[in-house]
């Protein structure tokens, strides 16, 4: 046997370029971020600029923050660790620098387009249909790149610092391209071949878990990496991370519809989005005790540590946002703070908390690593620490109460609960404005924190040189797993464990949507199993555990597994919703058909982002009922491509605000809102009434809608052309009646006739059988 | 990394430097697991299985017919509002229960009377035609004042201005707004 050893130098180049990349878009994107929270208190925030207007940049402040600061930072912390867990240099020095590269590309990319007013309509899926095929090969890159690694290995055995990379990769990858799939219209312009409900589902299984598999997963890996090796201790607990991490990996996608709670999603979905978010909180909170008690013998060092002071109060903001996370899936908690503010505290205290420190962390620990020079100065990154703490606790502070206190307002009724007790929107909005101006001064703090810390690192490389890590190792060291570890497809498969959990789960299906005595069974079977795995486990444990520790050395059958446990939720959920046809989705009303001009109106909403601030979803809750009228059917959306039932209620719902004003008020509101709604924050839309309405795409979007399932009859350019100047000539002749003369061929007259259809709809006997 | 803690037992592997113990699971975490699995279990039984709870759309339906009926009592009363009331279950359920208990001696439980069977005292309620008029506000006063020639006692001192709405809302739930009323002569007097 050769004892020679050589030297591996790891590829640290493109961590520093990751690391430098996640400082500059943290700062771009929480930048964007105080500025349009700046907005929400004075509108005229936007300069009267429509590329620097709220609908338009509150998409790029969350794509900026979660794809190009935490990307960037996942990426830098992924490959920093990996190579040094696997000891092996990446697999390839050309994917590394393609991934950098494509990846700042796809980032400056959006920034260009979402201000102009390119989007989707989806929310963190803004990004238009080219972009979106960008990301999704970068992606594989990423992964090709990190998979190549792991074949690569020195390390037969996977970390668990690696489980959660394979996760984030592999789900991401599912999530992404599933909740993208769109039909063009133009090279701008696409419609997303799920409508209505579907969309809806399909948006919050991606968006729900965005939040898990990139914004959580990737994270979680980074802190096994890095806590233990900054507080110099052992993990706490290896079986702790192979309960949590399947728990929270299996749970997590079926928790999506607690984003759609109480709207008309069918109940079974909210009833499992609602459940699973519960079981969800153990999982988490797993992965915080994991990283907390690892720190024990080493709460000494957070005094003197930067590094452990941020990790260790990330992972403490960790902890309290998943337990909020349940705390908010509750039906009844959730119809108190959803489409308030209090839902926004909720995500900044993950985004600022978790992510930012668990960022600022790892970069104070990388820096002088990297660049072989100590860190500038201990002290600023002291006071780093503490003006983050603080922005954040004002911050999540002034969301909560914000959120509760308008909430409370929107839902309070007088005379024996039959009279809203603050009819107007605006009184609600107008008392929380003080505490929208609180949490613009907490974000700005937590900013001026992270110029701090740029300002740190500028002074800590400046004269230093980069100097790339590497390890020794024997020249003939096993690149791949021993072979008496190898699992073959059957080893993958029948084991204990992985047998009990897909009899388990499979009947638990069988209870839930059997019917009858066929639930009887699957409930008696999941018992059965239950049992049984326990007794197994307690007897044979020894093969349960000699098996996993097998799996660890077979990264494919690991991520095939992986896959398996990520998949199932989606399909389950998705499958019925996707597969029923449309007719049967509809409940009692169907929506009317957009006219072209009508369609042309809603691209134009969509365009300019009103989701952000207007839901179109009446809830199954009285106050929302009493405030906006009849709850939404499901087949009031059916036909709607992006669905648009919003997330956040900065200003009223819209369902069924059409025929509520006459069309010279929606005029007057869209050229200036205040002028009709004193103390409104709604940006001024005065474009809309000098901009010509593009007809000349309406043929192609009304054909790409008809082939995505919207029952248009086959018209010619012509016709659609003649009919939108009928419909265009009557709004302009009934505004003209009513003193305001506009031409025709204004955007705002297609933008008036889209909010007149709004809740427009046809009674329905039943299913798929409009109503004579 | 340091020497462990007398009763921690390492995993035999090191990541780069990084060991791990292998600590049981907390008990109040694992419970805290099996809880939320168990509440799934029943939360999911009541509202899925055995459907006891009422879904979202039921109980908003039911709370905003409640609220309605509030709103109409306080309402004057006129043809409108009675229609309106004629259309809320709440009202038309406890009107169904007065007139079971008051009405159905003559007009039979199915309304239908004499239509339904000729030993019946009073005439049908839910065709078109009427004897003393069909409109909402004249079939309230009928009920209240009642015709003693022809055998319909005067309900107002017994049952009420609400209760009498109520069985208004009823009657009127059997019928259309806007349909036809047809005013029927009376009967002649039978010969003596």
């Amino acid at each position: 046997m050769s004892a020679q050893k050589i030297t591996i130098e790891f590829n640290d180049k493109v961590v520093r370029q990751f690391l430098l990349a996640t400082l500059i878009w943290g700062v771009v994107g929480m930048l964007v971020g105080v500025l349009v929270a700046s907005q929400l208190n004075f509108w005229q925030a936007n300069f009267n600029t429509e590329w620097l207007s709220f609908g338009r940049l509150r998409p790029l402040h969350t794509n900026a923050v979660i794809f190009a600061f935490v990307g960037n930072m996942m990426f830098a912390g992924i490959y920093y660790s990996t190579q040094r867990l696997v000891k092996a240099r990446l697999a390839s020095d050309f994917l590394s620098a393609l991934h950098f590269w494509g990846w700042q590309a796809i980032i400056v990319a959006a920034a260009i387009t979402l201000p102009l007013g390119l989007t989707r309509g989806k929310e963190y899926a803004e990004l238009i249909w080219p972009i979106n095929i960008a990301v999704a090969l970068i992606w594989v890159v990423f992964g090709v790149n990190f998979f190549w690694t792991l074949a690569r290995r020195r390390e037969p055995s996977l970390y668990v610092a690696i489980w959660f990379y394979i996760a984030t990769i592999i789900t991401v990858a599912m999530l992404y391209i599933v909740n993208h799939l769109s039909l063009p219209t133009s090279f701008t312009h696409s419609y997303p071949i799920f409508g209505g409900v579907q969309d809806a589902l399909v948006q919050w299984w991606y968006g729900h878990n965005a939040v898990a598999f990139f914004l959580t997963t990737p994270i979680l890996g980074i802190m096994y990496y890095f806590i233990p090796k900054a507080a110099e201790r052992p993990v706490y607990s290896y079986r702790l991370s192979v309960v949590h991490f399947w728990s929270l990996v299996f749970l997590y996608i079926w928790a999506g519809p607690h984003h759609l709670l109480n709207t008309s999603l069918p109940d079974w979905l909210q009833t499992l989005g609602m459940t699973f978010s519960l079981m969800l909180w153990a999982p988490s909170w797993g992965g915080m005790l994991n990283g907390l008690l690892t720190l024990r013998g080493a709460w000494h060092k957070l005094r003197t540590e930067p590094v452990l002071k941020f990790m260790a109060a990330a992972v403490t903001f960790y902890g309290m946002a998943t337990f909020e996370g349940p705390l908010l899936s509750i039906k009844a908690v959730n119809a108190l703070g959803h489409y308030t503010d209090w839902i926004i505290g909720h995500v900044h205290a993950g985004a600022l908390g978790w992510n930012g420190f668990m960022a600022a962390g790892m970069i104070y620990w990388l820096l002088p690593r990297l660049w072989n020079k100590p860190l500038y100065s201990v002290g600023l990154a002291n006071v780093h620490f503490w003006l983050g703490t603080v922005g954040i606790l004002l911050y999540v502070a002034a969301m909560w109460v914000s959120g509760i206190t308008q909430g409370l307002m929107l839902n309070a009724t007088t005379d024996n609960g039959t009279v809203l007790a603050y009819p107007n929107f605006l009184d609600t909005l107008n008392s929380i404005r003080p505490l929208m101006l609180m949490r613009v001064f907490g974000g700005g703090l937590y900013l001026v924190g992270f110029l701090v810390l740029a300002y740190n690192m500028w002074m800590t490389l400046r004269g230093a040189s980069p100097v790339n890590g590497s390890i020794e190792v024997f020249a003939d060291e096993e690149e791949h797993a021993p072979a008496e570890g190898r699992l073959g497809l059957l080893g993958t498969v029948f084991n204990p464990p992985v047998l009990f959990s897909v009899l388990a789960c499979g009947f638990a299906c069988v209870w839930m949507f059997g019917r009858d005595a066929i639930s009887i069974v699957g409930l008696a079977g999941t018992i059965i199993c239950t049992v049984a795995a326990v007794a197994h486990f307690e007897s044979r444990g020894r093969a349960w555990s000699d098996w996993y520790e097998r799996l660890l050395l077979n990264a494919a059958p690991f991520s095939i597994l992986t896959f398996i446990a990520v998949a199932v939720g989606g399909l389950i959920q998705i499958i019925p919703t996707v597969v029923v046809q449309k007719a049967a989705n509809i409940e009692d009303r169907l929506q009317v058909k957009y006219t072209p001009l009508e369609l042309a109106g809603r691209d134009i909403y969509v365009r300019e982002g009103c989701y952000t601030c207007h839901s179109q979803m009446i809830r199954t809750l009285v106050p929302d009922v009493l405030r906006y009228g009849a709850y939404s059917r499901l087949g009031e959306s059916i036909f709607d491509h992006p669905y648009q039932w919003g997330s956040k209620r900065n200003g009223p719902d819209l369902a069924r605000v059409g025929g509520k004003y006459p069309n010279v008020w929606h005029l007057r509101h869209m050229e200036d809102p205040r002028a009709l709604s004193q103390g409104s924050n709604m940006p001024s839309y005065a474009a809309m009434l000098r901009r010509d309405l593009d007809v000349s795409v309406l043929p192609t979007k009304i054909s790409v809608q008809r082939t995505i399932g919207v029952p248009y009859p086959a018209w010619t350019a012509e016709e659609i052309k003649r009919n939108v100047a009928e419909q265009s000539a009557q709004i302009a002749a009934d505004l003209k009646a009513a003193g305001a003369i506009v031409a025709p061929e204004k955007e705002i007259i297609a933008m008036i006739a889209y909010l007149q259809v709004l809740g427009k709809s046809e009674p329905v006997n039943k299913p798929g059988t409009p109503a004579q | 990394m340091k020497s462990p803690l007398p009763d921690d037992k390492f995993r035999p592997h090191t990541y780069d430097g990084i060991q791990e113990y292998d600590k049981r699971l907390p008990n109040w975490w694992l419970y805290t697991l099996y809880a939320t699995i168990v509440f799934w279990v029943g939360y999911w039984s009541y509202y899925e299985w055995f459907r006891i709870g009422a879904t979202g759309s039921e109980t908003v339906t039911t709370e905003i017919a409640r609220i309605e009926a509030s709103r109409l009592s306080a309402a004057k009363l006129d043809d409108a509002s009675l229609w309106q009331m004629s259309r809320n279950p709440e009202f038309v359920e406890a009107g169904r229960t007065t007139y079971v208990a008051n009405c159905g001696a003559c007009h039979l439980a199915s309304l239908r009377g004499k239509a339904e069977s000729p030993a019946a005292i009073g005439p049908d309620l839910t065709d078109t035609s009427w004897v003393h008029g069909g409109k909402p506000t004249e079939v309230y006063d009928l009920i209240t004042k009642g015709v003693l020639t022809k055998g319909m006692p005067a309900w107002g001192p017994v049952l009420g201005a609400k209760k009498i709405t109520e069985v208004t809302a009823y009657i009127l739930s059997k019928h259309k707004e806007g349909e036809p009323i047809v005013i029927e002569k009376p009967t002649p007097p039978p010969v003596p």
